[in-house]
């Protein structure tokens, strides 16, 4: 079904952001594969298009995105679609992700991922829309578990039931981003580990860590900081369950030295490596 | 059971609301789970503040020597108010920002600074020129092919990242010594009188330009779609044999089509 020619990713990759353009390229470090959030490249030119460039010719990539706002209620946007699309036949990922999350209505964007009410409405609508996208895309999508600071008093399932229907109906592959979940499950106050064995392990291609932020009484997922001690304990469960599927460090927010991210990538690979061992 | 574009509407309408004794608010915290020792309307809340917070600092990023000439809180207050009043349109956030020069120029309390909404204008143009797509040099040879009958239809185009710019300030001045890395004088001269700008990308290379009042006016005309033809009866510009190819030399002009 994938239609661009892709080179298989594993081990721990790292999100490309551009203050660390120059030193990939000059150092070219051992990293397995980057991450590249669409929208930076939606530009098609000048030098965010061309270090992109650079790294592919390198590197494999994957392509993760925030603006396909599967869970809205709103038209599918094919302009934005198109635009992935020809950014996936320039660069050739491994694959594309986006969110379980709506992030726009009547055509106003809110750049941020609000939670879906999980009701068989809901669930009806964003299978059916994930099958359209994939279609449209020729490949299948990682959809990827949202953090989440509020939930809705109606509705039919739980986020991992309806995660588990998704992948049923809509035959699509999954992110699970274990620093979400942890977030979530703090948040909602759930078993964040009976949410991992809920999920179709076959399906993961993909796993997330970043660091959250403690506010007042609650968990926000700001990808500003190292991986949290109770996430990595999750983490290590998690590969426990699922084998050592490809995991990404995300930082988006007072992004550090190059270093730093190689270092929480090594202690990543060290978790996947360990379960190896002992396998 | 709400459906679920009731839903997202009533969320969005929170969101966007002000205060928090508001209608919306009230609305949607009907339909949230209290948890964790938070009320529905504070489970909402979490979202304005990283809606709002977002929207904001996109509009900081694009526009750092305005930040920088107002100072942190007033920008931030000020752009709070547009990310309210003005939706985002694309889920591409770096589309976002486009009307923000024309609010800031009917904002009252900013009307002492009266060429902020032009450094702004400045700030939106070279934020749109870095992310411009890229596209080769005009072709001078397939130019230099056009026989007489035709050249009046000719339409030439500038480059897809230009943006023209006049101001009666000089916001490229302004611009230039609110950089971080200028270190040369401060002075600025507001009546040093009107200017005019091309904000462009030339390969990688970031410019600002500036055109004397002739080439601006042949460039202007490009830029509304003219024939040669048109042009060339244009009363101000009567030395085009001169003008053109310096337009041309400069990168201003970036391509031409015949008109059919």
């Amino acid at each position: 079904m994938a239609r661009f020619p892709a080179s298989p990713i594993a081990g721990a990759g790292l999100g490309l952001r551009s203050r660390h353009y120059r030193e990939i390229l000059d150092t070219r470090p051992a990293i397995p594969w980057f991450e590249v959030l669409s929208e930076n490249y939606f530009g098609a030119g000048g030098l965010p298009t061309y270090h992109l460039e650079r790294v592919r010719e390198l590197y494999p990539v994957t392509l993760h995105g925030v603006g396909m706002s599967l869970g809205s209620a709103d038209p599918l946007n094919f302009e934005y679609l198109a635009r992935l699309k020809k950014l996936a036949e320039q660069i050739e990922p491994a694959h594309i992700s986006d969110h379980l999350a709506w992030i726009s209505i009547d055509g106003r964007h809110v750049h941020d991922l609000l939670p879906i009410p999980y009701t068989e409405e809901a669930l009806v609508h964003f299978t059916e829309r994930v099958c359209q996208v994939q279609d449209f895309l020729g490949c299948r999508l990682l959809i990827e578990n949202p953090s989440s600071y509020m939930g809705y008093k109606e509705v039919d399932m739980t986020e991992w039931e309806f995660i588990a229907e998704l992948v049923k109906h809509a035959d699509c592959d999954l992110l699970f981003d274990v620093n979400n979940v942890y977030v979530s499950s703090q948040n909602h106050g759930f078993d964040p580990y009976e949410y991992l064995q809920a999920l179709p392990g076959d399906r993961v291609r993909e796993i997330h860590l970043a660091g959250y932020e403690e506010q007042d009484s609650y968990l926000f997922d700001t990808h500003g900081y190292r991986v949290h001690p109770p996430v990595w304990e999750l983490y290590r469960k998690t590969i426990k369950h699922l084998g050592p599927v490809a995991t990404l460090i995300e930082w988006d927010n007072d992004i550090p030295e190059f270093e730093v991210l190689v270092d929480e990538a090594n202690k990543a690979q060290k978790v996947m490596s360990d379960r190896e061992t002992a396998a | 059971m709400t459906s679920l574009l009731d839903m997202q509407r009533m969320v969005r309408d929170a969101v966007f609301e002000t205060g928090e004794d508001g209608p919306a608010l009230a609305a949607i915290s009907e339909h949230i789970n209290p948890s964790n020792g938070f009320t529905a309307a504070e489970h909402l809340l979490i979202y304005r503040r990283a809606i709002l917070g977002t929207l904001v600092r996109a509009l900081a990023a694009i526009h750092p020597v305005c930040k920088r000439l107002v100072g942190e809180e007033f920008f931030d207050a000020m752009s709070r108010i547009h990310a309210r009043q003005t939706p985002s349109e694309s889920p591409d956030l770096g589309d976002y920002g486009e009307s923000f020069a024309d609010f800031i120029a009917g904002f009252e309390p900013a009307a002492d600074l009266v060429y902020l909404a032009d450094v702004a204008r400045l700030e939106w143009f070279w934020h749109r020129a870095f992310h411009a797509p890229d596209e080769d040099s005009i072709n001078v040879r397939a130019l230099a092919e056009v026989t007489e009958p035709d050249m009046e239809n000719i339409i030439f185009r500038l480059p897809v990242s230009a943006h023209l710019l006049t101001s009666d300030y000089p916001v490229q001045r302004i611009w230039q010594v609110n950089q971080d890395d200028w270190t040369g004088d401060q002075a600025v001269n507001l009546d040093e009188g009107r200017v005019r700008l091309i904000v462009w990308r030339r390969g990688h290379e970031m410019r600002i330009d500036t055109p004397d009042a002739a080439a601006w006016s042949l460039l202007s005309r490009i830029n509304a779609g003219q024939s040669l033809g048109e042009i060339g009866t244009a009363e101000d510009l009567h030395n085009l044999d001169e003008l053109l190819p310096h337009c041309v030399e400069n990168g201003w002009i970036a391509g031409f089509e015949l008109q059919h």
